[in-house]
């Protein structure tokens, strides 16, 4: 064996070698060759805002992405990405980054409601303003913006037009929600949401199966495809995100139970968001209604909270997006208002 | 079967020699280890190529493998220059090289591995197999060696001598002109022994050329036709085998008179035969009493004494092994004791090696050392315990630095390799030097030896043989397991002989006799 | 050229050329913020690899930290957290928390290497089952006790480790160092290798192989645990989810430093080089403002290449 103080003499020198290395960092020109570090903004002109989403998996965050990209470029401002892919730990990397990179705004969508926490605290310390799409944080005085739909009260609109279709049958209906990853309050909104809802209606409805989904869709076609064996009478299905649909049509479609509404045999459908596919069902009649947010609003207010923020106006703690629940009976007037249809025709 | 020895008879060829190695150069790292080698191989001959380990025979074999290329010097074969840049090309050129590990798989069948590179195909454009033909062709070559197996065997259920035949046909299969042979033997019972030199002596009559690397002289004197004798990198020695004695062979290949194979053996302070050890432990080291294990051994009783050399002979089978690995703690036994100076022996090889007992396996690449380790860290293996500080067995290198090197001068390991080195890279004889170094580091009471010499050259057995008497002389107690009874004779102060996991005689110094050892290997106590 | 190609430091040259190739243009790369940045986001990296280290140096791996990672964080929140941790609130709350999660770690290690060492799996297999059942387990026991998947208001003695840089530093050197002394300088770490070399003959030269296997995969299981400690404070959350997407990138680490997958051969300082050569290769992607699904893709192929150079430069070295 070679003799060991050798080797730890050489752990040193090498950890050394690491932290010149950092010094070297540390006392970098901050305007050195090419680095593009903005100079300060002045005050009232934003120039680049750093958006860190959680996921880019379903059509409604995309929208979402498009529309802040969009109004942006709208508005002549650099917009950063970052993508978290569920993870916490990289999103809280990816505002580090935008906080050192000395951004004028910073927009998160936060994998769950606590961790964002010290993610918000940390921009607060450096008096950049923060503003949370479509998903609120827990409870905390950390200074933010929270733009989010009430997803109780869309939720509960949706679900009571279900409900009196349901009594139109004069039965007993059985009813089934998909839920989504109950550490998202967006999901547990929904949840109880439904619940008023059903409840309201008494007798008429009875919920045989919650369906614990974690915005998964794989989850969701098992858990649809069980519940449907369990209970193959079910009428009415209410789904927390449009994106699921596509599972629940497999499974319906397998029992011959994939009926539209105005055919014998046809389960009552709901699903909240709005996207382009549950806008071309309803279109073709599968689906009885859903509960749109809206998602360009959201995107435009969020944008504007930083503006303001840097115009010196202070900013509110929460804004709502009130949506509203598109049914078949107001398909025709209130489409217009549905991101998903837009998208939708966007793409003919 | 028979064979025509050493075809004194025949005229020679005047044919230019097959393969022709002229004025080989080879180096690794900067060191030599070929310099300037030339000699040929003739039609129909079977030439032997002897020299210690690290003489250079391994690395000639490769470059005519081609498994590498030389520096400097010209290969010929059939009258062309010949430079292989991979064993394909050897195959192509009609060179077959049957390597020391076979390289058979075991899974699949004979017929399988013998037509591995070159199915016979069904011609439909599609690669179908044609196995009626594979078959067939197969059964013709087994035939030719002498196999009497359905090609459909699975290898795994040979006995190592019949798969080096099947090796064999398939060099034969290849359409080889030149078969090249690096220690055949040394896993061979003796039938199969002559069954192989039989083989050999057919094809050279058939027109091969055989080069045949051993280091069992005696074989090499028996079935060659001629001679090349490397030491150290050169050709020290060629020619016809009638011109060569045992004698003046080993004294080539060591380059001095080597006036003994093995050391004098001073008499032991103690010989410990069954009978002269009057008190319950009677001086005795190890004391086995009445072992058994169903199957393995049965009712296995003996005693080793302080300062004794033991050696157990038998032949394959008998159970010399696996009484071994029973003593050191490997497998388990059903009934009896063992005893260390007196006290009952239990527990883990961990705990047996903390009493005393040591054990150099007959393996020693899969168990005697971590291949791609270093010759330090091999050497320290066992020793390291001993040479850590608690709390929490801090290693004290400067200790074990002093001990490795200590040990390396004690076993005379070869100066050209460092401490650093890979023991892969060692010849087999330095490769059980370090073994053995490992095992002495811890001055065992006890050590037990299984084929201590196998594969190894004469004067790294030699220097084997003088390190086992040192450490008797100290008053240890070494167990010598070996095959060869020449060898136990040469070194022993008593054998024991085992059949079928039982004691079948036991011989003294003063009574050793070839004959009636080998009797009691064969026949039972009850015969 | 060839010396700084075979020799050991060949990854921290890469790290050089990394950074070399970065600076100029790379906005914000240069920067005190971003070093700070760089350097906390690699210490769970850095720690997990390194217990990592120690498996693969005995022919095994462990794919079970991500889930021991999420199970001590869930245990350590349980015990800690302000509303409804065990001992929320009390003075005692964090050194008992940190000492159960340290323990989880060791406890799910010791059960990876008694079946590993004593009923003969593979450890491949092993690990692959633990990490489904404890994942499902911190799930399970976050559910049940605070019916939600994250666990708050933890104290803030613990949080600084997260919020001081200097400190989550320290532990993270601390247990590196730790790690460095055992494998060089212990009798632990002579058999750590010896029995990744051969365990056959380690055991006939008197290694406890069985003990030494366990003992590798409890050090796997703490050194994860103290992952769980950074991740659980810099994020305020005790999780079953943190460290998730970790795993690729500690094999990566382990294996670009230059540690064999086939045991035997590995140094600490190697992983260390490692874990700083794929956290500069994720920061200045990152600040490239490159789409996500292209640094991942730009990742995978360096590790490869970096894996390939490897290769070829054990073979170059060794001359053959």
């Amino acid at each position: 064996m070679r003799p060991r103080p050798l080797r730890t003499r050489t752990f040193l020198t090498a950890m050394t070698a690491v932290i010149v290395m950092a010094a070297l960092t540390g006392c970098g020109k901050p305007d050195a060759p090419g680095a593009a570090t903005q100079p300060p903004a002045a005050v009232g002109q934003v120039k680049t805002i750093g958006v860190a989403f959680e996921t880019l998996q379903t059509e409604f965050w995309v929208a979402g992405f498009d529309k802040l990209k969009a109004e942006c470029a709208a508005k002549g401002i650099t917009m950063l990405e970052g993508v978290a892919d569920g993870d916490a730990s990289k999103q809280f990397d990816q505002v580090k980054n935008f906080i050192n990179r000395k951004v004028d705004g910073i927009i998160i969508v936060p994998k769950d409601g606590k961790t964002v926490i010290p993610m918000i605290k940390a921009a607060n310390a450096a008096n950049i303003p923060v503003v949370l799409y479509n998903r609120p944080a827990d409870a905390t005085d950390a200074r933010h913006t929270a733009v989010a739909p009430d997803n109780f009260a869309i939720t509960r609109e949706t679900v009571t037009y279900l409900v009196s279709l349901a009594k139109k049958t004069g039965r007993k209906q059985k009813a089934m929600i998909l839920m989504g990853d109950l550490s998202d309050v967006n999901a547990i909104g929904r949840r109880d949401g439904f619940e008023a809802a059903v409840k309201e209606a008494g007798d008429a409805v009875e919920v045989v199966a919650r369906i614990p989904t974690d915005w998964n869709q794989e989850k969701a076609l098992a858990g649809v495809q069980s519940a449907m064996q369990a209970n193959p009478d079910i009428g009415l299905i209410f789904t927390s995100s449009d994106f699921m649909f596509p599972s629940i049509k497999s499974v319906l479609s397998n029992l011959g139970k994939w009926k539209k509404h105005n055919e014998p045999g046809h389960i009552l459908l709901g699903g909240f968001d709005g996207d382009a596919t549950a806008y071309q069902l309803m279109a073709d009649g599968y689906v009885d209604a859903t509960g749109v947010q809206d998602v360009y609003w959201e995107a435009e207010q969020a944008i504007q909270v930083i503006l303001d923020a840097k115009a010196g106006r202070p900013a509110p703690v929460r804004i709502d997006d009130k949506g509203f629940a598109i049914t078949q009976a107001n398909l025709k007037e209130m489409e217009s208002r549905m991101w998903g249809a837009v998208v939708a025709k966007n793409k003919k | 079967m028979d064979f025509t020895p050493n075809n004194a008879e025949r005229p020679k060829t005047n044919q230019e020699p097959v393969v022709v190695f002229e004025r080989i150069e080879k180096s690794f790292f900067g060191v030599k280890v070929l310099q300037g080698v030339s000699f040929g191989v003739g039609v129909g001959r079977i030439v032997g190529l002897v020299g210690e380990n690290g003489a250079g025979k391994s690395t000639l074999m490769n470059l005519l493998g081609g498994n590498l290329q030389p520096d400097a010097g010209e290969l010929r074969v059939n009258g062309h220059r010949y430079t292989p840049r991979n064993p394909k090309d050897a195959r192509a050129a009609g060179i077959a090289f049957v390597h020391q590990e076979l390289n058979l798989f075991s899974n699949l069948s004979i017929a399988e591995n013998l037509f591995l590179t070159d199915f016979p195909l069904l011609g439909i454009g599609v690669p179908w197999i044609d196995r009626r033909a594979l078959r067939s062709r197969a059964a013709e070559l087994l035939r030719q060696v002498g196999l009497d197996h359905s090609p459909d065997t699975l290898v795994e259920r040979l006995p190592a001598g019949e798969r080096q035949l099947v090796e064999i046909a398939k060099a034969l299969g290849a359409e080889a002109r030149v078969i090249l042979l690096d220690e055949p033997t040394t896993s061979l019972s003796s039938r199969e022994c002559e069954r192989l030199f039989a083989l050999v002596t057919q094809l050279r009559d058939r027109g091969m050329a055989l080069l045949y690397i051993s280091h069992a002289l005696g074989d090499v004197l028996r079935l060659c036709d001629d001679l090349v004798v490397l030491r150290d990198g050169e050709r020290v020695g060629s020619g016809a085998t009638k011109d060569f004695t045992h004698d003046r062979l080993v004294s080539m290949m060591v380059g001095r008179q080597l006036n003994q194979i093995y050391p004098e053996r001073r008499a032991p302070i103690q010989t410990g035969s069954s009978e002269s050890m009057a008190s319950p432990d009677g001086g005795a080291v190890l004391q086995v009493d009445r072992i058994s294990q169903p199957g393995i051994v049965r009712d296995l009783s003996f005693k080793l004494g302080a300062g004794e050399v033991l050696g157990i002979s038998g032949l394959m089978g008998a159970g010399r092994s696996e009484l071994a690995r029973i003593l050191f703690g490997l497998d388990p036994f059903a009934s009896g004791e063992v005893r260390l100076s007196g006290e009952l022996l239990t527990g883990s090889p961990r705990e047996r090696i903390r009493r005393g007992l040591a054990f150099l396996t007959e393996d020693r690449r899969q168990e005697g050392l971590c291949m791609e380790a270093s010759i330090a860290d091999n050497l320290a293996l066992v020793g390291l315990p001993a040479n850590s500080r608690t709390p929490a067995r801090f290693l004290d290198f400067t200790g074990i630095q002093s001990a490795v090197t200590r040990m390396r001068e004690a076993v005379k390991l070869s100066a050209k390799a460092t401490d650093g080195q890979a023991v892969r890279t060692l010849s087999g004889g330095n490769q059980q030097k370090v073994v053995l170094g490992k095992w002495l580091l811890m001055e065992p009471k006890v050590l037990l030896l299984d084929e201590p010499t196998r594969g190894i050259d004469v004067g790294a057995k030699f220097e084997i043989y003088q390190l086992i008497h040192q450490l008797a002389d100290r008053g240890a107690g070494v167990l010598v397991i070996s095959s060869e009874i020449e060898e136990l004779m040469g070194i022993c102060d008593r054998i024991l002989v085992m059949r079928g996991g039982e004691i079948t005689g036991e011989f003294r110094r003063d009574d050793f006799d070839r004959e009636r050892i080998l009797a009691a290997a064969l026949h039972s106590s009850k015969a | 050229m060839s010396r700084i190609i075979g020799s050991e430091f060949f990854v921290l040259f890469l790290c050089l050329i990394a950074f070399a190739a970065f600076a100029p243009f790379t906005p914000g790369f240069v920067s005190t913020g971003n070093f700070e940045n760089l350097l906390t986001a690699c210490l769970p990296l850095l720690v997990l690899a390194t217990g990592q280290t120690m498996v693969l140096i005995t022919g095994g791996i462990d794919l079970s930290v991500t889930a021991i990672i999420g199970l001590s964080s869930v245990v350590g929140a349980l015990v800690m957290g302000g509303e409804q941790g065990w001992l929320g609130g009390s003075p005692m709350a964090m050194p008992v928390a940190v000492a159960g999660m340290l323990a989880t770690g060791a406890l799910v290690g010791l059960f990876n290497g008694a079946c590993i060492a004593w009923l003969r799996m593979p450890a491949f297999m092993v690990t692959l089952t633990t990490t489904m059942f404890f994942s499902g387990l911190a799930v399970w026991l976050a559910k049940k006790v605070v019916n939600a998947e994250s666990i708050y208001h933890l104290p803030p003695a613990f949080l600084a480790l997260g919020a001081q840089a200097w400190m989550a530093l320290a532990l993270a050197v601390f247990a590196t160092f730790v790690a460095h002394v055992l494998l060089a300088r212990t009798l632990l770490g002579r058999w750590l290798y010896a029995v990744g070399h051969n365990p056959r003959a380690s055991l006939i030269s008197g290694v406890p192989v069985a003990g030494v296997t366990v003992g590798a995969y409890v050090l796997s299981g703490i050194f994860a645990a103290m992952a769980a400690i950074l991740l659980t404070a810099r994020l305020e959350t005790g999780s079953p989810n943190h460290g998730k997407a970790l795993l690729l990138d500690v094999i990566g680490a382990a294996v670009i430093g230059g540690t064999s997958l086939f045991g035997g051969k590995g140094k600490v300082l190697w992983t260390v080089y490692g874990v700083l050569f794929l956290s500069l290769i994720s920061n200045g992607l990152n600040l490239l403002n490159l789409s996500d699904f292209l640094i991942t893709i730009i990742k995978g192929v360096v590790i490869l290449v970096a894996a390939l150079l490897d290769v070829w430069r054990t073979r170059f070295v060794r001359g053959s």
